[in-house]
């Protein structure tokens, strides 16, 4: 009895001595598959319910004004597929065609030259918002040089170098903070959307104040 | 006597080459060869489909050696998987991995320009010209090309309602056994194509009653050839949906489905108007004004007792049409069903205007406007087909993936690379995950969870916008990343928060 207990143990030693001498395997598990479904609904919105429920509030000092609204805009594309530049600044943000203009896919921007230098606290963006899509790398940068070699200070970035999240747009546009930032141009980026390459812009406005 | 022997086969091939049953077929050749031509170039460019994506899984499923189960849950019957298994492995596929999007289209052009041959065999029920008319819109129109390089069920079940209506004529007129043997196999691939074959049997059994019970009594099938008919159908059925007696609860799922056709007749979320189908398949009612011709041609000749093909034909274009435009349930591939009608009542409305005309000048006329309406088509499908094949504003487009996608595949394996994961662990958490299965396969380790269900650790999360609950507390310091799948349709790809490296 006594020689089979010690048998018995041994066995046991033995095994959990080989299973630990072992390397270790990865745990494999099988994964769901995907469950079938039917034929996707094609979803029509024509003014997509916003993900905000209202517009965010956000303080600027007293006599603060849109000073993007008729001024010059240039671009990346200055032959836009659809639409026209100034478009970008004419106070009109309904959404609907007519309303933005379409510059070619890739890597494109859109300029405004607010004409004179100015203390910048908000830039506000509507790509497009007759859809729920996102636009990809969207940098906002203000500079005093138009062709932004020098001084130039980015008050949004949602690419991947940059600490901004994408988002989708919507109706109330995109609000950036721009912290009071000093320059005469404001330079927008995109890079295509999640919809299609092209890159597109119903209005910017830019809230600010003649600098001192 | 020996010369005479060699000199007569000589002559009978020198006849046969200048019949004109030989310039005639080999008219419908040539179209056909035009057809696959065209429907050719370009196979993978256009995006997958969530309907193609689903078919292309249980391909893949087949190709990696597991059976065929009919699913009475709008999946529809195997033939489509039948006919692109052995294709996909002529072309070395082995599994979903190893599939492209050309392997799995190439199956419906195949059969699609195949359906111009069909033509050539039915001159003898509708006439030469007619025929030639309609060939040549199946393969030069958008809606026949676009469908033919789309892997889903309705070029095949158009072939096979073509071959049950040439046989069953033949059947009927020559009582002819194997003609009677090829209607009930065309009967059965219907079925075992789309379920809703069953309002096809109805509409050419009330266009058959219609066209004169003098003609009923006068062509009535013989018991043989009902026979033979049905014994095929049953026989090619059962065979099909069991997948040749591999799994007999099929039948009894072709039952089951019966609610959920009816179900989803009803619309579930495709619900358009009476007239949606007008707006598929011709606009400009150009098509529906010859074809109105080619009614009033089809009525005389039944009057006059000189054919009666093209009153059957009418009656079942417009039955169909009829009941698929009550249906509120409307795709725009199921107008292929009704272009079949529509292109050879063409073909018997310039047949009719041809008649008209003694001189060759109005015959020079029609021709020049048969062939301008051809070449309108011809660029219509230019537009539609191949230039911009998934753009939102197509309506052959419908609920179409958006080239977006196809920079998720992209974007994971540049990310795998940079954080040098040889084999990610993909969680997909969706309630509606297609087309990712298709575009995910090359990933071996993916896993589909519908919300709200545990999934643990994933290098990569994928969900869509409305992450909610304890997936999106787990999701906090990850980052988004937006994907395209649909018009108004956003994935999100979530990655542990490093430092990216850029989009290239």
């Amino acid at each position: 009895m006594t020689k089979f207990i010690f048998n018995s143990l041994s066995l046991v030693l033995l095994a959990t001595g080989v299973a630990m001498a072992q390397d270790k395997i990865p745990l494999e598990t099988k994964l769901p598959d995907p469950l079938f479904v039917g034929t996707p609904v094609p979803i029509n919105i024509p003014n997509l319910e916003p993900k905000l429920k209202k517009f965010p509030t956000f303080e600027v000092p007293v006599g603060t004004v849109n000073l993007a609204k008729g001024k010059k805009v240039t671009a990346s594309d200055s032959d836009p597929v659809v639409g026209t530049l100034d478009l970008v600044a004419d106070g009109d943000k309904a959404g609907d065609e007519g309303s933005w203009v379409e510059l070619s896919q890739g890597k494109q921007w859109v300029q405004i030259d607010l004409e004179n230098d100015a203390n910048i606290y908000a830039v506000v963006v509507w790509h497009y918002h007759s859809q729920e899509r996102a636009y990809r790398d969207v940098v906002v940068q203000v500079s005093d040089d138009p062709k932004f070699e020098k001084d130039v200070t980015t008050i949004y970035d949602n690419s991947a170098a940059g600490k901004n999240q994408p988002y989708v747009e919507s109706y109330f546009g995109k609000l950036m903070d721009a912290k009071g930032v000093k320059g005469r141009y404001v330079r927008l980026y995109s890079n295509g959307n999640t919809t299609n390459k092209m890159n597109h812009y119903i209005e910017v406005e830019v809230f600010g104040k003649p600098a001192a | 006597m020996q010369n005479e022997e060699i000199k007569q086969p000589q002559l009978t091939t020198a006849k046969f080459f200048t019949s004109s049953f030989c310039l005639q077929h080999s008219a419908f050749v040539l179209i056909a060869i035009l057809a696959l031509a065209i429907r050719l170039p370009q196979l993978g460019f256009r995006p997958m489909h969530t309907d193609e994506s689903i078919n292309a899984f249980i391909t893949g499923k087949l190709l990696a050696g597991e059976k065929y189960h009919y699913d009475p849950q709008d999946r529809h019957g195997p033939v489509l998987y039948l006919l692109a298994k052995p294709v996909a492995q002529l072309c070395g596929a082995k599994n979903l991995s190893d599939l492209t999007e050309t392997e799995l289209r190439l199956t419906p052009v195949i059969i699609g320009s195949a359906t111009v041959l069909l033509f050539g065999a039915a001159v003898e029920m509708f006439g030469f010209i007619p025929c030639l008319i309609a060939a040549l819109l199946f393969a030069f129109a958008p809606l026949p090309v676009y469908y033919s390089r789309y892997f889903i069920h309705e070029t095949f079940f158009v072939a096979a309602t073509f071959g049950l209506i040439i046989a069953g004529w033949r059947a009927v007129k020559n009582n002819s056994v194997f003609a009677a043997a090829m209607a009930g196999l065309c009967a059965a691939l219907m079925l075992a194509c789309k379920e809703t074959a069953v309002i096809h049997f109805f509409a050419l059994g009330v266009a058959a009653v219609a066209c004169g019970p003098t003609a009923l009594k006068k062509y009535f099938p013989a018991p043989k050839i009902l026979l033979a008919a049905t014994l095929t159908f049953l026989v090619g059925g059962i065979l099909l949906f069991t997948w040749f007696g591999q799994n007999w609860s099929a039948l009894a799922d072709l039952l089951r489905a019966i609610p959920n056709f009816a179900a989803r007749a009803g619309g579930q979320g495709h619900e358009k108007p009476f007239s949606y189908y007008f707006s598929i398949l011709d606009p400009q009612f150009i098509f529906f004004l010859v074809a109105a011709a080619g009614v009033y041609a089809a009525l005389c000749a039944a009057i006059a007792g000189t054919r009666r093909t093209g009153l059957l034909l009418a009656i079942y274009g417009f039955l169909i049409f009829l009941i698929y435009s009550v249906i509120p349930y409307k795709t725009p591939w199921l107008a292929l069903n009704f272009w079949l009608p529509l292109a050879l009542l063409c073909g018997l409305g310039v047949e009719g205007v041809w008649q008209q005309f003694k001189s060759s000048t109005g015959r020079w006329i029609v021709g020049l406007a048969v062939a301008a309406l051809v070449l309108t088509a011809g660029e219509q499908t230019k537009t539609l087909a191949f230039d911009h094949p998934a753009d939102e504003h197509n309506p052959l487009a419908y609920a179409h993936t958006t080239d977006d996608i196809l920079g998720l595949p992209v974007r994971l394996e540049e990310l795998c690379r940079e954080r040098k994961i040889p084999v990610p662990r993909i969680a997909v958490v969706a309630k509606d995950a297609w087309p990712l299965p298709w575009y995910l396969r090359k990933f071996s380790n993916v896993g589909y969870w519908q919300p709200g269900t545990e999934t643990g650790a994933a290098n990569f999360f994928i969900t869509p916008t409305d992450v909610s609950g304890a997936l999106a507390e787990q999701l906090k310091d990850y980052r988004p990343e937006f994907f395209g799948v649909r018009p108004n349709v956003l994935l999100i790809l979530w990655t542990p928060a490093e430092t990216l490296p850029a989009h290239e």
